[in-house]
């Protein structure tokens, strides 16, 4: 069988890392980082647990899927992991961000409740400074201003419930 | 007294877990009280009998006294055990069991009475004289006297719930700027935690390690106390490892601290169990802080180094029985809890509620796993993040450490982000091996908790996330492909899984 190449991009980092991954057959693989070639023998476990064994050295390794990102876990290390093919990589866009244009969008960390609005559409805001206070789980938490500006939506209402990630404010 | 027959368990998650796995031990009949959002829950499957009591906020269903007394009642229990939170520590619920005549497993109203308002039973202590940390004699009605309070006393200062403990409503604050905005979160916190939204002020210690008794009282006369926990590892002020004993208590000062408790416990005609805690100075001085007037949430690690079954001994001495002892037991070796909570450490610890898709929890000698949840639950939203506490004896305190990495290690629950590897840094770190911690440790040292720096597994993690990325490409592909037979072959094993269908 033919040798894939893996393109796996670290969060946080902008250049991934070019993975090889030759099938042996019987669940073997050769697997070639940094020019360094790994035979690596392979059990999948339901639940996203990884079997590994490199070169006589076992590995647990614990993988949870979150959309395209992969959560890896290696002992006491956690990581964040976006891999795709030549092909995938190829049809994905390059990495925008939304930060270098300036306008910052509040999202709701969490599902909750608004309980308080601390500014209204119109206020300037300093950097750090309190915008709104979402409750969950018992514990109120004070959402704060990303940079200095001026609140330029508002979409939170106190009193009301709000899902993960629901826009709350903008702040320009 | 008369022997308990029925216990209905006026709680949820894993303390309602915890004082109904006795009660099937002791032959004891369970009743469970559940919201709403909390048809799902564990201690629904687990109690004989369960019934629901309201919508999700605990204000309408695990706080209202009317229909848990109700339930009590319909269901012919004869006790109810509270746990901690919710109305385990008010006096008021206490007098309706008894004008119900249901056994409350507690100590009597009059005693929650003097020591469940924070204030009284700092004015209380002094009485007794017992030494009390600085500060607000009372609560204050008004926000300006409170801001003139803090001025005069000086900052930073403590701002803290009058109604009940557990961190909710409490905050530190170092600036007159923040005093605002604290005060008002505190008193809605606490409004919210406990239907009171007294707040005081206490002068903040430097430096202080937080250090509780545990001591336990029957109805004739007898009180022991039951040794310390240290529980300086603290966030937000809420504790998240425990232990016992202290690394920094000499014998002579756990007799010292003991005996004030007992005194702090008699002084109020204390019944069943209780905790009296402490705060330590650099000094080694130590003042009152509060006496929670019911089990804690880190009661498990007493009840490694001493083999007492502490919610056996509520039950027991709620029936009139008398302690077998009358001194208190000397610890034998080294158990330690941390706290498993369902929130994310790297983004300032935001609750992450959501569904636990993969659940695998450590097994082995001296571990012991005490869990709300289960794979495939919800964790929901309304209720405290707290998901599991995972606690471990040692003969000492290195090999208690060593054991706690090691199951910390097996721990794995997927789906929602929890504070696993958190704790597993907080065991790694030289100051917390060390012993000396106050309570500042956490924030101290949160960055290099969050251990970003350890790159000496990235190859292994890179390579992992290749293999299981190109299984699921290869699943995908399968999925789509039309079932012919070159798709047939597979490079993957897969364990657990069905087999590739073949044609």
């Amino acid at each position: 069988m033919k040798t894939l190449r893996y393109f796996a991009r670290l969060k946080g980092s902008s250049e991934p890392v070019t993975v090889d991954l030759e099938p042996l057959g019987n669940s073997r693989f050769a697997l070639t980082l940094h020019q360094r070639r790994r035979e690596v023998d392979v059990l999948a476990l339901e639940g996203g647990t990884l079997s590994l064994l490199i070169e006589g050295r076992s590995f647990s390794v614990e993988i949870e899927e979150r959309g395209e990102e992969l959560l890896v876990e290696t002992g006491s290390r956690l990581s964040s992991w976006d891999v795709a093919d030549e092909r995938r990589a190829r049809l994905r866009p390059s990495a925008a961000s939304f930060e270098s244009q300036g306008k910052q969008v509040i999202l709701a960390p969490m599902p909750g409740k608004i309980v308080k609005l601390l500014v209204k559409l119109g206020d300037e805001v300093t950097q750090g400074q309190g915008l709104v206070v979402v409750e969950a789980m018992k514990m109120e938490n004070e959402l704060k201003s990303p940079k200095a500006g001026k609140v330029t939506e508002v979409h939170a209402q106190e009193g009301s419930a709000v899902e993960i990630n629901a826009k709350l404010l903008v702040v320009e | 007294m008369a022997k308990i027959r029925k216990i209905l368990v006026a709680n949820r998650g894993e303390i309602a877990l915890r004082v109904m796995r006795t009660c099937q031990e002791l032959g004891i009949g369970t009743v469970a009280v559940f919201s709403e959002a909390d048809r799902s829950a564990p201690h629904v499957r687990m109690a004989d009998e369960a019934y629901c009591v309201g919508p999700a906020p605990s204000r309408e269903s695990y706080l209202v006294q009317q229909k848990i007394l109700e339930v009590a009642r319909t269901s012919g229990a004869d006790a109810i055990h509270p746990g901690y939170g919710f109305l385990s520590e008010n006096a008021s619920f206490v007098r309706s069991c008894e004008k119900a005549g249901i056994t409350f497993i507690g100590p009597p109203a009059s005693a929650m009475d003097a020591m469940g308002e924070k204030t009284r039973a700092r004015a209380n202590m002094t009485l007794a004289g017992v030494p009390v940390v600085p500060g607000s004699t009372k609560s204050f009605p008004s926000h300006h006297e409170a801001r003139d309070f803090a001025q005069t006393i000086g900052f930073p200062i403590m701002l803290k719930a009058a109604g009940g403990g557990g961190g909710k409503g409490m905050r530190r604050i170092d600036r007159m700027e923040d005093f605002d905005s604290a005060f008002r979160g505190a008193k809605s916190e606490a409004l919210n935690a406990f239907g009171n939204d007294a707040v005081y002020i206490e002068k903040y210690l430097e430096k202080p390690h937080h250090v509780e008794i545990q001591i336990f009282a029957d109805t004739h006369g007898t009180c022991v106390h039951l040794n310390e926990r240290e529980c300086s590892v603290q966030r937000r002020h809420q504790k998240v490892v425990e232990e016992t004993p202290s690394p920094i208590l000499t014998p002579q000062m756990r007799e010292a601290m003991g005996q004030v408790a007992i005194k702090a416990a008699k002084a109020v005609n204390y019944v069943g169990a209780g905790t009296v805690e402490f705060l330590v100075d650099v000094h080694r001085n130590f003042y009152f802080l509060e006496m929670n007037t019911r089990l804690q949430v880190e009661h498990p690690v007493t009840e490694w180094v001493t083999g007492l079954d502490l919610v056996a001994w509520q039950i027991r001495v709620a029936e009139g029985a008398r302690l077998p002892f009358d001194r208190g037991l000397k610890p034998r070796g080294h158990a330690l809890e941390v706290r498993i909570y369902a929130e994310d450490p790297a983004t300032n610890f935001m609750p992450s509620p959501g569904k636990i898709t993969f659940l695998r929890v450590p097994g082995g000698p001296s571990v012991r796993d005490d869990s709300g949840v289960y794979p495939g639950y919800t964790v929901p939203n309304f209720y405290d993040p707290m998901i599991s506490k995972l606690s471990v004896w040692a003969p000492t305190r290195p090999e208690a450490i060593a054991r706690m990495k090691r199951a910390l290690k097996e721990y794995v629950i997927k789906g929602i982000t929890t504070n696993v590897r958190y704790l597993s840094a907080i065991m790694e770190h030289p100051e917390f091996v060390s012993g000396d911690y106050d309570t500042g440790f956490l924030p101290r040292n949160h960055e290099a908790l969050l251990g970003k720096s350890d790159s000496s597994l990235e190859a292994l993690s890179a390579l992992a996330s290749v293999v299981h990325a190109a299984a699921r490409d290869e699943r995908a592909r399968r999925a789509h492909a039309s079932p012919s037979p070159a798709a047939g072959t597979s490079a993957w094993r897969l364990y657990g899984r069905k087999p590739p269908r073949r044609s």
